[in-house]
């Protein structure tokens, strides 16, 4: 709709406007400092070459017109009021690609900060103020390489650093199918997995680009074989790394049952207002699990203890610490309950909220995700039904939660309808044997399908 | 897109809602019939981020040559930054983080200020022709002298309002867009002065940047001048006076931010103000070079670390340690992965942790990473 910008000066010449540029509203913007006078005080001056990529874009005044591939400059507008200098703050650098009218820089004047719009589409060619640099109107702030490109390609290309490359959002395989605790706690830092573009102008273009297009490239059609590569995260790099020494050392393997989740609803339902009211914190299910495991590790120590492979001695734990593992863009992140055995259902409610509250306010400590002696992970709030975790190095089991589906079971010789969940726990074998493993599962089982065994201590 | 069809699409839709004539405070049919000059309108939200979105939505999408618009809002406890500022340099970050203070950066530039209930904003959107700064400040003035004759109120040249010739009450920055432009200014009424000065100072020690500085100013509330003052009678007297101004009924139209019909598209713009991204990664490219005094086993290490940190992310990290402090291959590690990682506590936490995961289990190494980590995450 608008060929040129009211606030911008292309540094072409007068011929140029009167002929391509009719439905320019050049002849009403506010930027008097007369068009002409610009173009003969280049003449007059030394940025004459500066200004041009070319002597013959100065000689022969026809030229900038005729190509399409040419580059412009575009100077500094005229500040509003009796402002005479402002910094200039650089939205896209060498190389981006642009439609016409977004936004290529901002210029901060007193208090005000005014964009500065690419006068048609192409690539930025050279920035000639540094960023923060200060400008008048007038000074010659970026070079323009015009081109036809349409707009919409143009989104993706202000990619941001490197290593913040688009990530792969569904981790395939590993990490203990970890996923967020079921009560309160967010993933922690919230991270997009997408570059934001964040320009208002822009903002308002209906967005056509698949975010995760390369720079330049052109959109894939429809049965396209092309592939882009994007750089491994260094974390997961580490992560997959030490899983790897972790199966080579520990000999895995992985004990299932399952629980009838049909107690456990029926004490949240009956109780949770009145647990709400008193400790202003919602009753979950990650409260009877944690206890339930806190529990079966004092019963079976062993599941508790680890093996110090430098000098071959099994270390056992008198306190439980639990990591639940919780599944955020960066990666497997382990928060961990500490002394779970002397908590109730309700502080273990409490450390759990409150680390998912630390986890927002972007407070996390170091103490708060280090350590752990045994962990939970719960794959059932993204809907699995059986799976086998991977012990989280360096303890020596894990327990994998999953979702709860109505399933025809046998109770007492007849077959009724109960929630059940599977779960599964797996377990180093060179310290913890399939028995110790079994009982402890078993012993978990018990304690959630009927909470009043922790009491009976049974 | 500022074509006019979209324009009146806008228009139309607006013209449309039925909410209409539920909200206005006097009964009128619509107000678009009244629209000769000048609109009022009045955020019901008390959330920065949906109130900064309505201003970029106004911005973007109303046609403000028929008519000007004042927006009027307050926000629940914030910071807010300008669009070039560097939040670690212009407030306690930590501080906020405990208090549960939001963190904003808008989109015009100026500097830092804090907001809470008892403190008003006002935002005048007119077309870039005729922005005049200076108009809308004087009103603000005339509005408070004809509430309050004895206040002695006026305009600096630097666009602030000063009360009894020294106490800034009033700041103020400016956007200009292509088309329109918005100018918009504080005005403390009853703010806690006590938090504003506190979260307003940087504990932040070695910090190069470029960003746009704030200048910090003796503040006072209009409150405590005459304490019969509240919020909604500075509101309701700037808007009497812009009504009168632009010749138009004195009606204030109440808005919901949150509503999507009416703001087609807010959603997003009040997302976007939230992300890390915004918020931190808009911060010019700035250089920290401190030195860590660590406790260790009853002697004190200085640790010198330099970072340069680009759009919010570590760029270049150096981390000077005694030799063979940490085991070279982890330290190694830890300054490979700092690098290109947001400049934030979460990010650095957990990456520290995972790695801690990932080495061999010495508790005398554990304690000399967390040690080190530790200091390093306050940095941030």
């Amino acid at each position: 709709m608008f060929s040129c910008s009211s606030t911008l000066w292309e540094s072409g010449t007068p011929a140029d406007w009167s002929m391509g540029m009719g439905n320019c509203t050049l002849a009403r913007c506010p930027l008097s400092g007369a068009s002409g006078s610009q173009g003969l005080a280049y003449t007059n001056s030394k940025k004459l070459v500066v200004n041009s990529s070319s002597v013959f874009t100065v000689r022969y005044f026809r030229t900038t017109a005729v190509h399409r591939d040419d580059v412009v400059t575009v100077n500094t507008p005229a500040f509003a009021e009796s402002v005479t200098e402002g910094d200039v703050r650089w939205e896209k650098a060498v190389g981006d690609t642009v439609a016409e009218d977004e936004v290529v820089c901002e210029i901060e004047t007193d208090k005000t900060s005014v964009q500065v719009p690419a006068p048609a589409a192409g690539v930025i060619e050279a920035l000639l103020v540094p960023d923060g640099g200060k400008v008048e109107g007038g000074t010659p702030l970026f070079k323009l390489r015009k081109t036809g490109a349409a707009p919409a390609k143009a989104k993706p290309a202000a990619a941001p650093p490197p290593p913040a490359a688009p990530e792969p959002v569904a981790a395939p395989a590993p990490p203990p199918a970890a996923a967020p605790i079921p009560t309160t706690m967010p993933p922690v830092p919230p991270v997009s997995t997408q570059p934001i573009d964040s320009k208002p102008v822009s903002a308002v273009k209906p967005a056509a680009a698949p975010a995760a297009a390369p720079p330049g490239e052109a959109v894939p059609t429809k049965g396209a074989r092309s592939e882009h590569r994007v750089k491994m995260n260094r974390m997961r790099q580490r992560i997959a790394q030490r899983l790897k020494e972790a199966q080579n050392t520990c000999a895995m393997l992985t004990t299932f049952n399952e629980i009838d989740m049909s107690n456990i609803r029926e004490m949240r339902a009956v109780h949770k207002d009145t647990f709400l009211k008193k400790h202003n914190l919602k009753l979950g299910f990650m409260s009877a699990f944690v206890k339930a495991a806190a529990f079966a590790l004092q019963d079976q120590p062993v599941v508790n203890a680890v093996i110090d492979d430098t000098t071959k001695e099994i270390v056992y734990r008198d306190y439980v610490d639990i990591s639940v593992a919780v599944a955020t863009p960066r990666g497997l992140v382990v928060p961990v309950v500490r002394n779970v055995e002397n908590m109730n259902f309700a502080d273990i409610e409490r450390a759990i909220y409150e680390l998912g509250e630390k986890a927002r306010k972007n407070e996390l400590a170091i103490e708060d995700m280090d350590g752990g002696t045994f962990t939970i992970s719960n794959g059932g709030v993204f809907g699995s039904l059986f799976g086998t975790p991977i012990i989280n190095p360096p303890q020596s089991a894990i327990l994998g939660m999953h979702a709860i589906f109505d399933r025809p079971v046998a109770v007492g010789g007849k077959i009724e309808v109960r929630p059940m969940m599977f779960v599964a726990l797996t377990y180093d074998h060179r310290l913890i044997d399939g028995r110790e493993a079994v009982t402890f599962l078993r012993k978990i089982k018990a304690a959630v399908e009927d909470p009043r065994v922790l009491l009976l201590d049974l | 897109m500022r074509c006019a069809v979209f324009k009146n699409m806008v228009l139309q839709s607006l013209k449309n809602c039925l909410w209409l004539s539920c909200v206005l405070r006097t009964p009128k049919a619509c107000f678009w019939s009244t629209a000769s000059g000048g609109l009022i309108i009045q955020s019901v939200s008390n959330d920065v981020y949906q109130n900064l979105a309505v201003e970029d939505w106004i911005h973007d999408h109303m046609d403000l040559e028929k008519q000007q618009v004042l927006f009027l809002w307050r926000n629940s406890p914030a910071v807010v930054i300008g669009r070039h500022q560097n939040p670690w340099q212009e407030c306690n970050l930590r501080l906020l983080r405990q208090k549960n203070i939001k963190l904003a950066r808008r989109r015009s530039g100026g500097g830092t200020v804090y907001h809470d209930l008892g403190n008003v904003n006002l935002t005048f959107f007119t077309t870039r022709k005729k922005y005049e700064r200076m108009e809308n400040l004087k009103l603000v003035v005339k509005a408070l002298k004809a509430l309050r004759p004895q206040l002695d109120v006026h305009v600096t040249d630097r666009y602030d309002i000063l009360l009894d010739r020294q106490y800034k009450i009033s700041g103020t920055a400016a956007k200009l867009g292509r088309t329109s432009a918005y100018h918009h200014c504080t005005l403390l009424c009853n703010a806690d002065k006590f938090v504003l000065s506190s979260v307003l100072k940087s504990p932040f020690k070695g910090l190069k940047s470029n960003a746009t500085p704030s200048v910090p100013a003796l503040v006072k509330n209009l409150f405590e001048e005459d304490p019969s003052l509240t919020s909604e009678m500075l509101l309701d007297a700037i808007a009497k006076e812009y009504a009168v101004q632009h010749q138009i009924d004195h009606h204030i139209t109440l808005i919901n931010p949150a509503d999507e019909t009416l703001l087609p598209g807010i959603s997003d713009k009040t997302n976007e103000l939230q992300t890390w991204e915004w918020v931190y990664g808009k911060t010019p490219k700035f250089s920290v070079s401190t030195c860590l005094n660590m406790v260790y086993k009853d002697s004190i290490l200085d640790v010198k670390v330099n970072m340069d940190v680009k759009h919010g992310r570590i760029e270049v990290c150096n981390i000077d340690l005694p030799e063979q402090w940490l085991p070279p291959g982890l330290y190694s590690e830890l300054v490979k992965s700092l690098t290109g990682s947001k400049f934030c506590p979460n990010e650095t936490t957990t990456l520290v942790t995972t790695l801690l995961r990932v080495c061999p289990q010495d508790d005398e190494l554990h304690t000399r990473w967390s040690l080190l980590c530790e200091n390093i995450i306050r940095l941030m």
